[in-house]
């Protein structure tokens, strides 16, 4: 036994001296009282390879994150569970058994899920890699949110100007399979060999013969409201969402179609020059096997309560910002020329209202949704330069203009456009029922008064929540959420577009919100972290999986029924009779069969019985710290 | 008038520049503690946002701001706070709008115990404790209210105090025993 104290052990030193007491000592497990394992695991365990022992006959021992952070107001009691979990540790690696890591082969193929700028950027750069890449997207076009703003802060540019060659190229590229308006199922398998089931929704249309002419839509009888203007214009039954849309396809939209309300109809289908609508079309399932995923789910602008203070869903000139970003869009559904939706006038006096959504514990949206602030000075530029003599105010919280640009973007819009930035929350919206206009009360902090303020249209900030599709995906992947409900990131700062599966990446606002410049560049990083095993084509897996003991197990079916990962199958034992049998390339150790089967025939490696109860059993140990009496008693004697 | 010559006519007091400006020595550093103590929710989670006085009846009658005490009490600013919390009607409207979900309704409830415990009990206080010690009912009709009763036309209300001596007993003793007559500074009144 050789115990070592080393402020630093997994520096360069601190190794060499693991290494050194290894080769000079004779030692033959290694117990490493420090920080969490998901820091330095890896480290040391290349460390005690590289002394030649096998990499898991290494134990590490949790005394930072997990003790002595936690208990900082109780030093003496710290000390005491860190004796403790180290004599834990002791135990536990005197009964561990050498292990081999296994390599399996990485298929040279990606599976993005989410079209919008992030899932977009990811594809094209792991297809300009000489990867195959699978875009699946839910809606009938890809462009995501980033298709419906306006402007892009801080320079102007227009999102769909900028957007459109991207979806473009994306849509021609020979290394990229679209599969728009599809929806993934199922995913299994681990990093290198992910079996995925996609299916894909019918559009009524055939995709190769049409042409997206539209000849389908001006036949059509139906007018629905447009999603894609939020309300605001109207589409079609059979329709394209906007016309920059890649694919450029028709769809029909089953339920409001006249055909499968009545079962008569079909004008679209004798519209078309091509033949291409098929009212008799059906759901098609696709199987793809991929190396890597890239989660790219977005986000969901922020829905303002029923009956919440802003009175979204009472006053017709309350709106929030995407529709705002609609109503100022060129090819918007009013042209680009801004409007109230009272009256169809045009206002005269804006106001902005920050932090809708976002950083209010009573709706459980602790964060800050980082784009509002940016995109509410964005928008009142724009309006100043549609309208010049426009009055606005933007009632805000703390203005957050902290991207390259932004801070100049702020000031110009104060000094230039003589935008009212107003410090404090509106807690009043009244309706003059006379003049129709918005009365807003709002304590003005700064000046430490109340006032009351009349606007012609009242825009909310609202800010950023994980989309559905996030929650669905989410469940699909097992993948790990923050308290915000957004996609958790391996580690905060060093591994921000990894998930806790191998395999699994993160770009955009599925991970927390972000502006463009943000999602691309994140998209980029997943982008090349997804490449580098396809790169190597093989990959090292934790041999960390689940064991059965053929003698004990009964094959009553239990661990097959309960694992999350569906890794224990059934099998003819060697020996006669059903015996559960444990697909080592499905199993992620989590340690649920063990748990539950009632033989205790099956256990994940390095958490077997044997070694958990040896841990108990030290953890419970009596020792002189938890007993001074016995203390003094001992001292008395030595 | 006088201060502004004072200032721009060379006659500037060191005075006048020292009653202006905060210092350490003016703040309580363990203020936002008592006043969790005391029942007040965490007053660091306030983000200054305003939307408490924006919607505080009283803020839009007089001179007082929620949102400004608060900030005083996360500063430490003891006795810029007590006295003004007196005011809240303790509609608890401040609470259903922060979204920092902190109370503030509840922090004027707390700064009343700090205040009370630190002697500064105003005269209706007292009045309200008074009654209830006297009559089990801290709002009694007082010849004030007789008065302009009479001047509406209407008659004087008679109490029926007397029909209810075993319950105002209990108050009173009650009172006693949980030193609440000594804490209000009605100790004198409350002999049994």
């Amino acid at each position: 036994m050789v115990a070592k104290e080393n402020k630093y052990t997994c520096s360069d030193l601190g190794q060499e001296e693991i290494i050194k007491a290894i080769r000079e000592n004779g030692v033959e497990r290694v117990v490493v009282a420090s920080c969490s394992p998901r820091l330095h695991e890896p480290t040391f365990r290349k460390c005690i390879q590289q002394a030649g022992l096998n990499p898991y006959l290494m134990q590490m021992v949790n005394i930072r994150e997990q003790c002595s952070w936690v208990h900082s107001h109780e030093k003496e009691k710290a000390t005491e569970k860190a004796e403790d979990l180290v004599r834990m540790g002791v135990s536990k690696a005197a009964r561990l058994q050498p292990l081999e890591a296994r390599e399996v082969p990485v298929e040279p193929s990606s599976l993005v899920i989410g079209g919008g700028v992030a899932g977009i950027q990811a594809a094209l750069d792991l297809a300009n890699m000489g990867f195959k890449v699978y875009l699946v997207e839910t809606q009938p076009s890809i462009g995501g949110k980033m298709a419906q703003l306006d402007k892009t802060f801080p320079t102007g540019d227009c999102a769909i100007c900028i957007l459109a060659p991207k979806m473009v190229e994306l849509s021609r590229h020979p290394n990229i399979t679209l599969l728009s308006y599809s929806d993934v199922e199922e995913v299994k398998g681990y990093i290198g060999s992910y079996d995925v089931k996609i299916r894909k929704k019918t559009r009524f249309v055939h995709e190769d013969k049409c042409v997206g002419c539209g000849l389908c839509a001006e036949a059509c009888p139906v007018k629905v409201d447009n999603e894609f203007d939020l309300g605001f214009g109207q589409r079609k039954a059979i329709y394209v969402q906007f016309p920059q849309a890649v694919p450029l396809k028709y769809t029909i939209d089953k339920e409001h179609c006249l055909h499968f309300k009545t079962g008569k109809c079909q004008l679209c289908a004798k519209a078309c020059t091509n033949k291409a609508i098929d009212h008799k079309m059906q759901d098609e399932i696709l199987t793809l096997k991929v190396g890597t995923i890239i989660v790219a789910t977005g986000y969901e602008p922020y829905v303002p309560a029923k009956k919440g203070i802003y009175k979204y869903w009472e006053y017709d000139d309350v709106i929030t910002a995407l529709e705002l970003e609609r109503l100022l869009n060129a090819s918007g559904p009013t042209g680009g020329h801004l409007v109230r939706p009272s009256d169809g006038s045009t206002p005269k006096r804006v106001a902005f209202i920050q932090c809708v959504g976002s950083r209010n514990k009573k709706i459980g949206n602790n964060y800050c949704s980082r784009v509002c602030c940016m995109y509410a000075i964005k928008n009142a530029q724009i309006i100043m330069e549609h309208e010049p003599d426009t009055e606005i105010a933007i009632y805000y919280n703390d203005i957050r203009a902290f991207g390259k640009g932004f801070e100049e973007l702020y000031h110009r819009v104060r000094e230039d456009y003589r935008v009212e930035f107003i410090r404090g929350r509106p807690a009043k919206l009244r309706l003059d029922p006379k003049t129709k206009y918005i009365k807003i009360r709002a304590e003005e902090t700064l000046l430490n008064r109340i006032t009351e303020r009349e606007f012609d249209l009242v825009v909310l900030s609202t800010g950023l929540v994980p989309s559905e599709g996030s929650k669905k995906i989410g469940k699909i992947l097992s993948l790990t959420v923050s308290p915000d409900g957004f996609f958790m990131e391996a580690h905060p700062k060093l591994r921000p577009v990894d998930t806790a599966i191998d395999g699994i990446y993160l770009a955009g606002c599925a991970q927390s919100p972000k502006d463009i410049p943000d999602s691309v560049a994140q998209a980029k990083a997943a982008a090349s972290s997804a490449a580098a095993p396809m790169f190597s084509k093989r990959v090292a897996i934790e041999p960390l999986t689940a064991l059965v003991n053929e003698d004990l197990c009964l094959g009553c079916g239990l661990c097959v029924e309960i694992c999350p990962y569906g890794a224990p199958e059934l099998v003819q034992g060697q020996k006669g009779g059903m015996k559960a049998h444990v697909i080592e390339a499905l199993c992620h150790g989590c340690g649920t069969c063990a748990a539950s089967c009632p033989q205790k025939a099956i256990a994940p490696f390095q958490f077997t019985d044997d070694q958990v109860y040896s841990e108990i059993e030290s953890a419970l140990m009596e020792t002189s710290r938890k007993h001074p009496a016995k203390k003094k008693v001992e001292e008395g004697v030595s | 008038m006088d201060e502004v010559e004072k200032v721009f006519i060379g006659g500037l007091h060191e005075k006048l520049t020292e009653e202006k400006v905060i210092d350490e020595s003016q703040l309580d550093p363990g203020f936002t503690d008592e006043i969790y103590k005391y029942g007040g929710r965490d007053v660091m989670t306030c983000l200054q946002c305003g939307n408490c006085t924006g919607v505080c009846p009283i803020s839009l009658k007089i001179d007082y701001k929620t949102r400004n005490i608060i900030k005083c009490c996360q500063f430490g600013l003891k006795k810029f706070t007590l006295g003004t919390q007196w005011v809240c009607a303790t509609c608890y409207r401040c609470y259903e709008h922060c979204p920092a979900d902190l109370n503030p309704a509840e922090v004027m409830i707390a700064l009343r115990h700090i205040a009370v415990r630190e002697g500064l009990v105003p005269p209706f206080v007292r009045t309200a404790a008074g009654n209830l010690l006297k009559y089990g009912q801290s709002v009694k009709p007082d010849a004030e209210t007789t008065k302009i009763r009479h001047e509406l036309g209407l008659e004087t209300i008679h109490s029926q105090d007397s029909d209810y001596h075993e319950v105002i007993r209990e108050i009173q003793v009650l009172i006693h025993a949980t030193k609440y007559d000594k804490l209000i500074g009605i100790g004198e009144e409350t002999k049994l």
